[in-house]
Order: structure tokens, then C-alpha cells, then sequence
């Protein structure tokens, strides 16, 4: 598939670049190390006065929170430097560069750019999921792990559609600098499973922002709490919002012109 | 000698406060331009309490209503306070001191006759009568839905209202010696980061100091960052006394003073740093 | 005004080869290269007097400039301005100077220009009246009247310019340095700030110290003119005294009745345009290929001028071409 093979060609080219720079791996990791301290502490302090929140127990809570971080890595590493930099050029009226190639220009805008080495956080997030795991008290079956790697990567696919359509929105409105700040701090409810939050907010967080979707499903398979009707649920979602995130990116690109002084 | 008459000069103090006017005056006119994209911000901004508001209400409820004598009613009134005081203290972040450097803007600075700490505090004070104002509505819907529960006396509010300009002052110090690092290193990201977790655990915003191990409490009581988060919400939902009221704004004024002094300092060291090689 | 002794600058510039295993081995080890920026100047300007800097890129004058300023503290030597020494960055001396170069903004973006000048006023301590009186003049004289009203963000190019310009001056500084202040705008703005920058030297006896590499800026400007290259001053002196000095040759425009006649034998044809040629011939022998010219040819016109000074500072900058 040629998306694939220029994906991957952006993705080499990043990091051959990004690992010139040893001294950002160190700064990741040890950000990362301490990311992952706080949310231990977090958690030591919860459990400290209650034995299962919301039915929870202390290793299926890390689970969720090894989900999260770990997903927080690829956002960091790939997705989100892609889309600050559509929304930077977009302003500077720069994006031109990008759509005379002969590309296509979803693919190129979503692929070209990458830290690698926020990749850390991907290994801080296994991490923490794998010492969650070995906690448990149920064993994971087969099943339960397969469909575990794929609801993740179902997951992964939407967030990044929203954060695509979040980042066409600025085709419109220029002035996107919240983007980052808003994101950031509405994926932490992903630190925690979403069924605490009342209902308006797990609505939203589902289907508005796929962040329950995303990170609880997966979190689910791994603690044995899933159905099959989720799954498939997510699934057919995830389909779907990648169809619409594809025709409102070039439904955006045709209201595009350059937007220079 | 020169034939030109010179020109009229203003006293010094008036020339401030004309300043800090005009700056918070341009500041209100401009925030309020963006007041969606701050709409947008506020709602990312507001996210973090709300989650740790559904967490500890959910565990209250579990432990048949509260958690070491906090009640749900006072997590909500804690945390929607929290906003509060969050939305004055948000200052310049010490990740903009890199961009500073490179834009040019910190020459610019250095060739005018004032500290430019003086436009951060300005512009950032202007900005917040907007913030506040555009955080009214989200604090009342906070209201309906989480039913905060607590008493305030006046005097309480006076020395909430007073507080909170404190906490804004005293992280507008600490934020500021945390972007003089810039100066000094490129890898500045990891210490901005040791710092905002340290502050996360040790000034209440995570959770009310009394939650904290008894450890973190004592710690927390030689360091700035609880003035600057713990003290103002309590002044307004806790109950203390007149004197500890007092007594906590005396704390505010020391630790503003001890941020200004050991900023002058550092300052005069990086200005010395930068204008060696320049720009 | 301005007194400068042996002032120099120098940078340690690390040193890096291409290559991936000149990559690696840099991590470990920097190697470092001097250079010196500003090599031991010396020069003294007095009141009111409009000095032009000239020096092709790199030549030193930008970093003179920001020593001047306060921006950058000298190696070695010393700077004095209006008595001040300008690293000290006193308020006494910030109050009465200016740095302007071409491509920064110092205006707030979103809100009209109006506004910023106030916040000036306040930072200099300027009393109200004096100060509208002189922001005033400062508008009528560049004519933006209309601009100052409208925020930054609208505004072009060439208008921002001519704003940030006034924003900078509306604290009337009796000591003006100018970084290309032309640069990247059109001949009309070009001719329009030259002429501003005249009248408030005029006006207020301001010193300038303007560097450029528009000929056109420092003809209309500067009686002074100071060359530099590669750190060092080649040239203190009259504008009018620089041909003298370094261009040892004159041109000689002649138009000749035989069109395809080769004049190559009198001197350098430099440019030939129908029956117009111009010919570059050493000074000394100008009046003898003159003569020779109009007894062996067939002349319709001939005229003798010195060389335009973008060619003399080429030369100059040719000779001293070779790094020390």
C-alpha cells in the first residue's frame, strides 16, 4: 500500500534525524519515568482509602493507566507533532508546500512528521500495563489478548481521527493555539475507567472524543469484562469516523486558501 | 550642546501605575477578542479538577459518604474553588522563554527602561479579568451538577479575594526563576518538569493537603507551593481562624518576597549570560 | 557622542564536519573556532551627525551595533555613548537611545499602534502633554495618521514598518541606531523613511548611526560614511572623499559616429549600449585617452565621471577580501 510505504518512509527519516539528538531520549525518559512516578503516587494514594474504585481494583487500574500513557506515546510521537505542525502552516499560509506534492495529502500532512523519541513513553506505558497484568487476578486468555492488540490499535486510529478533525477545524477558526492544552488535559478522564464519571461526561467522552472508546474497551479486554457487542460496536465506529475525518480534511482543504498577509 | 528643550518627565510611581493600566487596559481589549479560543483553553484547563473531583466523590461514596472527614459536598466546594484559584495563577510558562530568546523579544525588552517582568505581570493581571469572567458560567454549571457544600464568612472573602492576586504573584516568581533555566541549558524541559510534579503533590492541587502522607504534609509546609493553591481555597471553603487568615496572607507577602529577590538575582546572571553572545 | 576604542567581539563557534561519524564524534568532543566579529575598531561621532556603516554581510556592523546598544557586551576595548557605558544598561541611558532593526516588531500585534505608543509613554516616563505633542509630529512627518489606528495585524509590510519605526522614536532618543531600516520595502517607502530619518535628525539634533546596503540610503544621508570588513575599519572619512581614496580609475561614457569601432585599446569596456560605451581607465591617464580619443575617433559625446560608489565599495571590499 503506498500510504504505508510513505508512512514509513517519513517515519525512518524522522528518526534517523531524531536519534542524532541522544540527549532528548535521556530528557524523554526521565520525563516519562517521572510522568509514571506521579501516577503511582496517584494511585497509592486512592487505594489508600478504598479497596476498588468503581469496582476497580488496584492492578486493573494500572491497566487502564499503562493503556493510557502507552497510547499517550504514540499520540505525542506521531500524531500530535503532525497535526500543530497542519495548524502552524495553515496560519503561515505555508501548507502550499505540502499539497503540490504529489502525495495524497491527507496521508502527507498525518505521516511527516515524528519524535521519536517521545516513543519512550509507549515503553513507560507497556511497562506499567505489564506490571498491571501480572497482577491480575484473572489470567488473560488468547482471545482476550488478541482482541485486546486489536482494540488498541482501533483505538489509536480514533484518536487520531479526532485529533485530525480538531486540527481541520483550522480552516476556519485560525486561532487554534488551545489545541494542545485542550487535548491534554481532557485525555487525562482517560487515566481513569470512564464508568465513573456521570453520564453526561461518559457520553461525551465516548462519542465526542473517543477517549472512553480508546483506552477503557481495550482496558476491558485485558481485565476480562468484555462482551463481544463492544467490540464490534467500536469497530463499526471507528470505520465510520474514519470515513467522515477523510471527507472533512478534503472538505476543509477546498475552503483553503493561502492564508498569508 | 544641544539646542532642544528637553522634554517633561513623570514621577517614577506615576509612570508605573500609568503602565500597569494601559497594559492591563490593551490586555482586556485583546483577551477579550479571543475569548473562544480562551473558552476553548478553559475547558481543557478545567478537565483536570473535575476528574479528580469524580474520583474522590466516588470513593467518598463508597466509604459511606467521606474520606477522613471530607464530605462529597466539601470535595465539590474544594474543588470548583480550585478552578478558581487555578484560572489566577496560570502565569507565563517557562517553555515560552525559549521562543522569547529566539523571536528577538527579549532584546527588545533589555533595550527598554523597565524590568520586563513588570509586562508579565501586567498583561497576565488584565487577562485574568476575562478568564474569570468567561469562568463564571462553567463555575456555576460545576455548582449544579456537583452540589459543593460550604460557609463562608466575609471575612473569609475578603482574604479569599486578596489571596488569590498572592498565589498569582508568588507563581508569577516561581514560574519566572524557572525560565531563567533557558539561559543556562537546552535540556530545561526536564527540570520545568521535576518542578510541576513536585507542585502537584505539594501545594493541594492534586488532592487537599490533608489527604497527603504526613511526610508530604511537612514538606509541603517549608515550600511556597501550598500558598499558592491551598491556601486561597481554604481561606474561602475551609474554617480558619482570623489569624491563621492573617497570618497566611503574611506567608504570601514572604514568599512573593523571597521569589522577587532570588529573581532579581538570577535575572541580573542571565541577562549578564545572554548579552555575551547575544542574539 | 559616541567614542569608540579598539572595540572587538569574538565568538567561539563550534566546529562541525557533515557526516554521521563526524556526528558521533562531535557528541564527545566540540571543537571550537574563534572568530572575531568586531577586530579592534576605533571611532568617535558628535552630536547630531548622521554616519553611514557599510560592510557586505558578516562584515561586523550589526554586531557593532548591538554593543552599542547594550545588547552585547565587547571582548576587549571600550565603548562610551553619551557618556554612558552601554553594557551597564542604566535606565539613564536606555531613555535616550533607540535600536531599530528591519525585521523585528516591538508593536503589539493585535491592537492599533496608538496603543502601543502609550505603554511606551509609560515605560519612558513621559509627561502626557510633551509626549502627544511630539507622537504627534512623529505621525504627520511619516504620514500614518491613518494607520495608527488600526491594529498591527492588518497592517502591510511597508506600513508596519513605517509604525514601528515611529513606535520606536516616540521617546525622542537623541541617539539613533538603525539596522537596515529600508531593507525589504519598496523604492517609494525606501524614499519615504530616508527622508524622515533627515528631517528628525534636523529637527531634534539626534546622532544616527544607520548601517545599510543600499547605496541610495547612505548617498542620501550620510556626509560620514565608515567602511568595514571582516571586523576592521577601511574607511573613516567623507562620503565624497571614498572614490578619492580607493578608486584609482575614472569612466569615461563616450559615443562614437563609428557604432562597430573597437575601443578596447583605450581602456576596459565595461558596458556597451548601441553606440555608447563606457570605458574604465586609471585616473592618471584620463585626460591623455581622452584627448586620444577625440583625435582618433569620430566622437559625437564624451563624458568623464568618477565611478558610482557601489563599484568603488565593491573594490574595497575586493581588495580586503582575504581573511586574517
Amino acid at each position: 500500500m503506498r500510504a504505508a510505504r510513505v508512512a514509513w518512509m517519513f517515519f525512518r527519516l524522522g528518526a534517523l534525524n531524531e536519534l542524532q539528538y541522544r540527549a532528548n531520549f535521556f530528557v524523554a525518559a526521565f520525563q516519562s519515568m517521572l510522568s509514571v512516578g506521579v501516577a503511582i503516587v496517584v494511585l497509592k494514594l486512592i487505594y489508600s482509602h478504598t479497596a476498588e474504585l468503581n469496582g476497580w481494583s488496584e492492578a486493573e487500574l494500572l491497566c487502564v493507566m499503562g493503556i493510557q500513557i502507552l497510547l499517550g506515546g504514540v499520540i505525542h510521537a506521531a500524531i500530535q507533532p503532525n497535526m500543530e505542525r497542519l495548524v502552524e502552516e495553515v496560519r503561515d499560509g505555508k501548507l502550499d508546500h505540502a499539497l503540490t506534492k504529489p502525495e495524497d495529502s491527507q496521508v502527507l500532512v498525518s505521516v511527516r512528521d515524528v519524535r521519536i523519541w517521545r516513543a519512550v513513553e509507549v515503553i513507560s506505558g507497556a511497562a506499567v500495563l505489564g506490571v498491571g497484568v501480572a497482577r491480575l487476578d484473572t489470567e488473560i486468555g488468547l482471545g482476550d489478548a488478541a482482541s485486546f492488540g486489536g482494540l488498541l490499535l482501533v483505538g489509536a486510529v480514533l484518536l487520531y481521527c479526532f485529533w485530525l478533525i480538531l486540527a481541520t477545524g483550522v480552516f476556519w477558526i485560525v486561532h487554534m493555539w488551545f489545541l494542545a492544552d485542550l487535548f491534554e488535559g481532557v485525555y487525562q478522564t482517560g487515566r481513569f475507567p470512564i464508568g465513573i464519571y456521570p453520564s453526561w461526561l461518559r457520553y461525551s467522552l465516548t462519542y465526542l472524543i473517543p477517549i472512553g472508546f480508546a483506552i477503557t474497551v481495550p482496558a476491558e479486554a485485558v481485565t476480562s469484562r468484555l462482551g463481544w457487542t463492544t467490540p464490534v460496536g467500536m469497530l463499526a465506529f471507528a470505520v465510520a469516523l474514519f470515513a467522515f475525518t477523510r471527507w472533512f480534511w478534503f472538505f476543509g482543504l477546498r475552503r483553503y486558501s493561502g492564508a498569508s498577509a | 550642546m544641544s539646542t532642544v528643550e528637553p522634554l517633561a518627565r513623570q514621577n517614577p510611581l506615576r509612570a508605573m501605575a500609568d503602565f500597569y493600566l494601559t497594559t492591563i487596559r490593551t490586555q482586556l481589549q485583546t483577551q477579550f477578542q479571543y475569548r473562544a479560543a480562551t473558552y476553548m483553553y478553559l475547558i481543557g484547563m478545567v478537565a483536570e479538577p473535575v476528574i479528580y473531583l469524580v474520583v474522590w466523590t466516588t470513593i467518598a461514596e463508597q466509604n459511606g459518604g467521606s474520606v477522613q472527614g471530607i464530605s462529597t459536598g466539601q470535595f465539590a466546594a474544594y474543588y470548583i474553588v480550585w478552578t478558581l484559584v487555578r484560572n489566577m495563577n496560570i502565569v507565563f510558562t517557562p517553555y515560552g522563554w525559549e521562543w522569547r530568546i529566539r523571536d528577538g523579544e527579549l532584546s527588545a525588552a533589555l533595550l527598554r527602561p523597565l524590568h520586563p517582568i513588570h509586562y508579565d505581570i501586567a498583561q497576565f493581571a488584565g487577562g485574568k479579568v476575562i478568564w474569570v469572567a468567561l469562568y463564571l458560567p462553567i463555575a456555576a454549571g460545576l455548582t449544579l451538577v456537583f452540589d459543593p457544600v460550604f460557609t463562608a464568612t466575609a471575612l473569609e472573602v475578603v482574604v479569599f479575594l486578596i489571596a488569590i492576586w498572592g498565589a498569582y504573584l508568588i507563581r508569577t516568581m516561581l514560574l519566572w526563576l524557572l525560565g531563567m533555566v533557558t539561559f543556562w541549558t537546552t535540556r530545561g524541559s526536564a527540570i520545568f518538569e521535576t518542578y510541576i510534579m513536585a507542585e502537584l503533590l505539594l501545594s493541594g492541587r492534586l488532592v487537599p493537603l490533608e489527604l497527603m502522607p504526613g511526610w508530604a504534609q511537612t514538606l509541603s509546609d517549608y515550600l511556597p507551593f501550598q500558598w499558592a493553591f491551598y491556601f486561597p481555597i481554604q481561606t474561602l471553603v475551609g474554617d480558619l481562624s482570623a489569624g491563621e487568615l492573617v497570618g497566611g496572607l503574611g506567608m504570601q507577602a514572604l514568599w512573593t518576597a523571597v521569589g522577587a529577590f532570588l529573581v532579581w538575582v538570577c535575572f541580573r546572571a542571565s541577562v549578564k549570560k545572554y548579552t555575551a553572545v547575544g542574539n | 557622542m559616541v567614542e569608540v576604542t579598539e572595540l572587538a567581539k569574538v565568538f567561539r563557534v563550534p566546529e562541525r564536519e557533515a557526516g554521521l561519524r563526524a556526528s558521533m564524534r562531535a557528541l564527545v568532543r566540540r571543537r571550537h573556532r574563534d572568530v572575531r566579529a568586531v577586530d579592534g575598531i576605533s571611532f568617535e561621532i558628535g552630536l547630531g551627525e548622521v554616519v553611514g556603516f557599510l560592510g557586505p554581510n558578516g562584515a561586523g556592523k550589526t554586531t557593532t551595533l548591538k554593543m552599542l546598544s547594550g545588547l552585547l557586551y565587547a571582548t576587549s576595548g571600550e565603548a562610551r555613548v553619551l557618556g554612558f557605558v552601554p553594557s551597564r544598561r542604566e535606565r539613564d541611558y536606555l531613555r535616550q537611545m533607540t535600536l531599530v532593526m528591519g525585521n523585528r516588531n516591538q508593536l503589539q500585534w493585535d491592537l492599533p499602534a496608538l496603543d502601543s505608543f502609550e505603554l511606551n509613554r509609560a515605560i519612558y516616563r513621559l509627561g502626557p502633554e510633551d509626549f502627544r505633542r511630539l507622537r504627534d509630529e512623529l505621525i504627520e512627518l511619516l504620514d500614518v495618521g491613518d494607520l495608527v489606528r488600526k491594529p498591527v495585524r492588518n497592517l502591510s509590510l511597508g506600513e508596519r514598518m513605517k509604525v514601528e519605526i515611529v513606535g520606536s522614536l516616540v521617546h525622542r532618543p537623541v541617539v539613533l541606531f538603525l539596522d537596515e531600516p529600508t531593507i525589504g520595502l519598496d523604492v517609494t517607502m525606501q524614499k519615504r523613511i530616508r527622508s524622515f530619518i533627515g528631517e528628525y535628525n534636523r529637527r531634534y539634533e539626534a546622532t544616527v548611526l544607520l548601517t545599510s546596503h543600499y547605496m541610495a540610503d547612505v548617498e542620501a544621508l550620510c556626509k560620514r560614511v565608515i567602511v568595514i570588513h571582516h571586523g576592521r575599519i577601511l574607511f573613516d572619512g567623507p562620503l565624497a572623499r571614498l572614490g578619492e581614496q580607493f578608486a584609482a580609475y575614472k569612466t569615461i561614457e563616450v559615443a562614437v559616429a563609428d557604432g562597430a569601432a573597437d575601443l578596447g585599446r583605450y581602456g576596459d569596456v565595461i558596458e556597451r549600449d548601441g553606440d555608447r560605451v563606457k570605458l574604465r581607465v586609471p585616473k592618471a591617464d584620463t585626460s591623455r585617452v581622452a584627448a586620444l580619443l577625440l583625435n582618433e575617433q569620430e566622437v559625437i559625446d564624451l563624458t568623464i565621471e568618477d565611478p558610482p560608489v557601489e563599484d568603488v565599495i565593491e573594490l574595497v571590499f575586493a581588495e580586503a577580501a582575504e581573511p586574517r
